[in-house]
């Protein structure tokens, strides 16, 4: 059984509870573990980095900082965690001056940052050490006869100074994954691209703007549903789907499942036992 | 090995160009012309269309200058991608499309469209003026021309990267948030101004600081960082946007502004918490009616499914609060130190 630090999100914890359950009834299958680091905290989304940058690196380091402690890398189900936490992790390590300033004061609690843990999305794991071939002879319902849209999100692909795992213009990752599962993935324009989730409570038209035209392109190509690998991009795509669809004189609907729902689909686990039910949008 | 793959290794092959057309004077809509080229390895997609417009079809319109990556005239979109026409070869595009053999050529979008790939630039010129996009000079009038006015090289390396800029729109043409509202101030513009901003010479930053926190301004980039990943000339241009909101912050605190005062909430929350207190997050950002007139239909919903986020006190701190509390205490002082440092130069 393979072990990482696994981060809780804050999004995962108040509105999107079903990513957290859902891999916790499949990690196991997989032979991984997650470890909940309890003593972790907001990551500071995207947000604290200009309202003080460091603060922004301390509150990080210590969170990487928790996961060095037991020796794991830290894993992140959501994307705007994982851009962010990687931000502070590439400015800590690019500074010897911030490392030291920062450790100093981490140096009370016991903890310091020394830059030996990888910060990771989920589905990088699943890809990278699970394996995609291991998967395929784990899945009992192979999510046959799907037309599934991959929306990756922004904050696992870009900047690729940061993330630099898959293209972050053309990304195949989460293809790769559902095609794993037994799904055909379709090819469309808003895979890579913005769900408007940052702009929600600043600019909420121009939100709904946005996930409308994602939402409308997935409808047009006949898709089954949607596929998430961000709780972000989840809220936006399906709390918010009626209101952005109506705001632009579109009707219609389209499920949208997060990426440790459909690992579980795939591993036999049920909509109930997954939490799929408790989406606003559902089949 | 994939299809693709092996003809990338040809030397040379047939090459279609599916190209936009449109020429409103006699087109009711746009339209796609193919044109089939026989082409060696090593040519830029530029060359292929004066090829085509030589020896094919001289009704093709285009904008083309320097054929070296300097001036930004020949910006287009090369398989749905912005990037300029002359620096992008043939060969690597043939990779990346979706029909094999054929190359989609497009004009940028979020500009309005003149003919076939020219687009309109004057909403760019238009925003660069709204947001005075040039160093407006605190010197004197009457010592210009008889005083250097020097600039250090460690200033300089604060904007070195933006001076790079060569206004060929494709930040424009990718930003998300453009094309959902068309008075958005724009990826090129807020890196001008970042840049503007910066500099020692410059005598307006306040000004434009003002301008930059209105509606439309640099509060509503939704930090898709594609107009930094489709930079022609590499520029970090979200480090730019990043900049100018930590200097609205510094300069004019987090109160005037919803995007300011969303971006405190989080500072707030890991300080009492160490977590987001998502429930009263809309409410600190917009206030009460806002939150009432435009979140309560869809928080029923949420109610229905529980998906609500609990309130306030019901928001467990993380373990190892106390801790946290202390050590940021601890950096803000660093914080204050910085500050009083920066003033005394």
């Amino acid at each position: 059984m393979k072990r990482y630090a696994y981060y809780q999100s804050c999004i995962n914890e108040a509105m999107t509870k079903e990513v957290d359950r859902s891999l916790d009834l499949w990690q196991h299958d997989l032979g991984i573990e997650m470890v909940k680091l309890h003593e972790s905290v907001c990551c500071g989304g995207s947000n604290l980095d200009y309202v003080s940058p460091k603060q922004f690196a301390l509150v990080n380091a210590r969170n990487i900082a928790l996961a060095e402690k037991q020796g794991l890398d830290l894993v992140v189900s959501c994307n705007t965690c994982l851009m962010t936490i990687r931000t502070a992790k590439k400015k800590l390590d690019e500074s010897p001056a911030l490392r030291a300033e920062v450790n100093e004061i981490l140096k009370e609690e016991g903890l310091e940052y020394r830059g030996t843990s990888d910060v990771r999305h989920l589905l990088w794991v699943l890809i990278d050490d699970v394996g995609l071939d291991v998967i395929r002879k784990k899945v009992k319902t192979p999510l046959t006869k799907l037309r599934i849209a991959p929306f990756y999100g922004c904050h696992i692909l870009r900047p690729s100074t940061v993330l630099g795992k898959d293209d972050p213009l053309e990304p195949t990752s989460l293809d790769l994954l559902l095609d794993a599962l037994g799904a055909k993935t379709i090819p469309y324009e808003h895979k890579n691209r913005c769900c408007g989730f940052h702009t929600l409570l600043v600019a909420e038209e121009e939100s709904l703007n946005v996930a409308a035209e994602a939402l409308k392109e997935a409808m047009d190509e006949k898709a089954d549903f949607i596929v998430t690998p961000c709780p972000l991009c989840h809220t936006v795509l399906d709390g918010y789907q009626a209101k952005a669809l109506k705001h632009n004189g579109l009707k219609g609907a389209i499920p949208v499942y997060h990426l440790s729902e459909v690992v579980g689909l795939a591993l036999g686990y049920s909509d109930r036992q997954l939490g799929i039910k408790r989406h606003i949008v559902t089949a | 090995m994939s299809d693709s793959t092996i003809k990338h290794h040809e030397e040379s092959r047939d090459v279609t160009f599916r190209v936009h057309r449109f020429n409103p004077q006699v087109d009711s809509k746009p339209y796609f012309d193919d044109y089939t080229i026989k082409l060696e390895k090593g040519i830029t997609v530029l060359r292929a269309l004066n090829y085509i417009k030589e020896h094919v079809d001289s009704t093709l319109t285009f904008r083309a200058f320097c054929q070296a990556g300097i001036c930004g005239s020949c910006a287009m979109r090369i398989n749905s991608m912005s990037k300029l026409a002359c620096t992008t070869q043939v060969w690597d595009e043939l990779d990346k499309a979706r029909e094999p053999g054929v190359i989609k050529i497009e004009p940028l979008r979020n500009l309005p469209h003149i003919k076939d790939l020219v687009v309109e630039m004057d909403p760019v010129v238009g925003k660069m003026k709204k947001y005075s996009n040039w160093v407006d000079s605190r010197m004197p009038e009457e010592q210009w021309g008889k005083k250097e006015f020097l600039v250090s090289e460690e200033e300089f390396q604060t904007y070195d990267k933006a001076t790079d800029c060569i206004l060929c729109a494709s930040c424009v043409s990718e930003c998300t948030i453009l094309r959902a509202h068309k008075e958005y101030v724009s990826p090129v513009v807020l890196l001008r101004s970042y840049r503007m901003n910066a500099d020692s010479r410059d005598g307006i930053h306040d000004q434009r600081l003002a301008g930059l926190v209105q509606d439309h301004g640099v509060w509503d980039c939704t930090h898709c960082y594609r107009c930094q990943e489709t930079c022609v000339k590499n520029i970090p241009i979200m480090d730019a946007i990043h900049g100018i909101r930590e200097d609205a912050i510094e300069r004019r605190g987090t109160k005037d502004t919803s995007g300011a005062r969303h971006a405190e909430a989080f500072m707030d929350d890991i300080e009492k918490k160490g977590k987001l207190v998502e429930a009263t997050l809309p409410i600190r950002t917009n206030g009460i009616a806002w939150t009432l007139k435009n979140l309560l239909p869809m928080a029923v919903k949420m109610i229905i499914k529980r998906r609500t986020p609990p309130p306030p006190p019901l928001v467990k701190a993380s373990k190892g609060i106390q801790s946290l509390r202390k050590e940021m205490k601890e950096m803000a002082s660093h914080v204050t130190k910085d500050h009083e440092k920066k003033s005394g130069e």
